[in-house]
C-alpha cells in the first residue's frame, strides 16, 4: 500500500524539523527524506520521521547509492535500504546518475559522469539491478556538473534519455540543476527539457544555487529558487502535468516562513500550469 | 574509458596533492579543483562538528594535517556522513596520542563516542520487565568510557587535565543529548556485563561481585537496587527478556 504523492513537497531537514513539525503547514502536501539519514539510526531523527509520517506522505530520496559506480553494489545494504523503503509505503525511490564513490570509498558528494556510451550502458545496468534489488519503483535524477565534457561523449539531455530508455527507468526531473548546467555551459535549458520523455517523469525537485565570483553557479540548495528557475519549472510542468514538485533547501535554512513563501509561489505556479493541485 | 575516469577523480579528490596527469585526463584543472574543494569542505565540516573541542584544543592546524592524512589513505568508507568522524578519530586517535598532550587521546575518543551515542540505532523493544532471572535489555546507545582524564569536564580556558581516572556511561537521554554518568569499576563492568547480554541479571552480579571480592550482603544489595532504577530512570535499562534456551 502506498500513499499519494501530489502537489508540493519539501525536504524534511534537520534544521527545520522542530518548527515544521509542531506548525505542519497545509502547504505542504508531503516531505522528501534521505533514508541514510535514517536508516539504523535512533535519537532524534528516528523521532522526526515518526512524527513527519503522522501528517504527511514521506518520499525517499537517496544520496549513496549513485548509478555511475564501477563496483557492485553492497547486497547488505540494498536489503536493508529495501525492507526501509516498503515500510514507508513510497511510490517511488530516487537515486542520482552520477559518480558517488571508486573502489569501496564514499566522496559524500555527487561527482559527473563522462556522458558516454560506457557510462550510459553502465548506469542503466545498475539501476536494473537495484531497482530488482529495492522492490520498489526506482526514478534516476539528472545530476549538476561543473567541469566541461570531453569532445566525443553525448550531449547531457541524450545521455539521460539513453539511460533512462535502456533501463525503462522514471525519471526525477531537477529543474534547477538543468537550469545550473544550462548557465555553466551555455546551452538553453528549454532546449534539454524538450527531449525528455514526460511520461517518465515522476517527481521534479527545484532549489537555489549559489553564484561564485566568477560567474560559475553551483548547486548548493542554499539559496532562494530564483526567478528564472521558477520560470522554467512552469515550463515543464505545462509538458508534464501534475506531477509532485519538492523544494530542496539543505543549506543556509531560513526561517520556515521564508520557505512557506516560496512553497506558495511553486503553488501559484503548479496551479497555473496544470489546472490542478490543492494543498492538504 | 570509466574506470579510468573515476579513479583520477579519487585521486584528485584525496590525494595529498593533486598530480597534474590527472586534472589533465579529467580535462579540466580549475573546475576539478573546485570538486576537490566541495568534497573535502562537506566532510571537513561534518568532523570539525564532531570533534570540535578536539580542534579547538590541538589547534586548527594539527588537527587539519590529521584529516589530510586519513583523506590521503582513500576517504571515507561509509557511506553515512554521520559515520565519517569516526573512520577519522580511529585514524587519527594514535597519532594523537604520540604528538600531543597525554589528554588529548581521551578527549577525541570522549567526543566521537558522544557522537555515535547521539547518532546511534534505535532502541530494542524488550519483551518483559527487568527482572534478576531475566536478561537485562539496554538501550543501543549506551557505552562505557574508562578514561585517565575527566575530559567530560570542560577545562579553564587554556589548560589541559590533570590525570584523574574516571569511568564514564555516555547514554542518549529522552531529548537525545548524549549524557555522561559516573560509574565505580563494579559498576561499569555490571554494564559491561549487561551489555553482552548474555548472562541474567542475577548472574552477572554473582560473577561481578566475585571479580571485585565484594560480599553480596545488605549494603551491595541497596547500592545495587539504586544503580538499577538510576539506569531504568535514565532509560539505560529498558528492560528483561528471557534467557537463551
Amino acid at each position: 500500500m502506498t500513499r499519494d504523492v501530489a502537489g508540493i513537497g519539501l525536504g524534511l531537514r534537520y534544521d527545520l524539523a522542530t518548527e515544521l513539525l509542531e506548525r505542519t503547514p497545509k502547504n505542504i502536501a508531503w516531505l522528501e527524506i534521505h533514508p541514510e539519514n535514517y536508516i539504523d539510526r535512533g535519537g532524534r531523527y528516528q523521532e522526526m520521521l515518526d512524527l513527519a509520517r503522522e501528517d504527511w506522505p514521506v518520499i525517499t530520496h537517496g544520496l549513496s547509492s549513485c548509478l555511475g559506480a564501477l563496483e557492485p553494489f553492497d547486497a547488505s545494504y540494498l536489503k536493508e535500504l529495501g525492507t526501509f523503503l516498503r515500510d514507508l509505503e513510497i511510490p517511488w525511490h530516487s537515486e542520482h546518475l552520477c559518480l558517488g564513490g571508486v573502489d569501496d570509498r564514499f566522496f559524500h558528494d555527487l561527482l559527473p559522469l563522462p556522458f558516454t556510451e560506457e557510462a550510459a550502458a553502465i548506469a542503466s545496468q545498475r539501476l536494473i539491478e537495484m531497482r530488482d534489488a529495492i522492490g520498489v519503483p526506482l526514478a534516476l535524477e539528472n545530476a549538476s556538473y561543473y567541469a566541461p565534457q570531453g569532445p566525443d561523449g553525448l550531449a547531457e539531455a541524450d545521455f539521460v534519455v539513453e539511460v533512462l530508455e535502456k533501463a525503462d527507468a522514471k525519471l526525477l526531473l531537477d529543474v534547477n540543476n538543468i537550469y545550473v548546467n544550462g548557465r555553466n555551459f551555455d546551452f538553453d535549458p528549454k532546449l534539454y527539457i524538450d527531449k525528455i520523455p514526460m511520461e517518465r517523469v515522476v517527481q521534479i525537485h527545484v532549489a537555489g544555487h549559489f553564484v561564485r565570483d566568477d560567474g560559475l553557479r553551483i548547486d548548493t540548495h542554499g539559496e532562494p529558487v530564483p526567478d528564472d528557475v521558477y520560470e522554467l519549472l512552469d515550463y515543464t510542468l505545462r509538458k508534464t502535468g501534475p506531477v509532485p514538485v519538492l523544494l530542496e533547501r539543505d543549506n543556509n535554512v531560513p526561517p520556515l516562513d521564508e520557505l512557506l513563501s516560496e512553497i506558495d509561489e511553486l503553488w501559484t505556479i503548479y496551479r497555473n500550469a496544470t489546472g490542478v493541485g490543492d494543498a492538504r | 574509458m570509466l574506470a579510468d575516469h573515476a579513479k583520477a577523480i579519487h585521486r584528485v579528490c584525496f590525494g595529498s596533492e593533486p598530480s597534474e596527469a590527472d586534472l589533465e585526463l579529467l580535462g579540466s584543472r580549475e573546475r576539478w579543483l573546485v570538486y576537490r574543494d566541495l568534497v573535502r569542505n562537506r566532510l571537513n565540516h561534518v568532523i570539525g562538528v564532531a570533534l570540535a573541542r578536539t580542534k579547538n584544543a590541538i589547534g586548527e592546524e594539527v588537527f587539519q594535517r590529521a584529516v589530510d592524512e586519513w583523506f590521503s589513505t582513500g576517504g571515507p568508507t561509509t557511506r553515512y556522513l554521520r559515520y565519517v568522524p569516526s573512520e577519522l578519530a580511529e585514524f587519527a586517535i594514535p597519532i594523537w596520542q604520540r604528538t600531543e598532550a597525554p589528554w588529548v587521546a581521551d578527549l577525541a575518543g570522549y567526543e566521537i563516542t558522544a557522537w555515535e551515542i547521539r547518532y546511534g540505532p534505535p532502541n530494542p523493544t524488550p519483551s518483559h520487565e527487568f527482572a534478576f532471572d531475566r536478561r537485562p535489555v539496554l538501550a543501543t546507545a549506551v557505552k562505557v568510557l574508562r578514561l585517565a582524564y575527566p575530559v567530560h569536564n570542560e577545562p579553564a580556558p587554556g589548560a589541559g587535565y590533570e590525570p584523574d581516572p574516571t569511568i564514564l556511561c555516555l547514554y542518549r537521554d529522552k531529548n537525545h543529548k548524549a549524557i555522561p554518568r559516573k560509574l565505580n569499576p563494579l559498576a561499569a563492568d555490571l554494564l559491561d556485563a549487561w551489555r553482552a547480554g548474555d548472562q541474567t541479571v542475577a548472574e552477572s552480579v554473582q560473577q561481578v561481585a566475585a571479580a571485585h571480592k565484594t560480599q553480596i550482603g545488605p549494603d551491595f544489595i541497596e547500592k545495587l537496587s539504586t544503580l538499577i532504577a538510576d539506569f531504568l530512570n535514565r532509560g539505560i535499562l529498558l528492560g528483561g527478556q528471557d534467557p537463551p534456551p
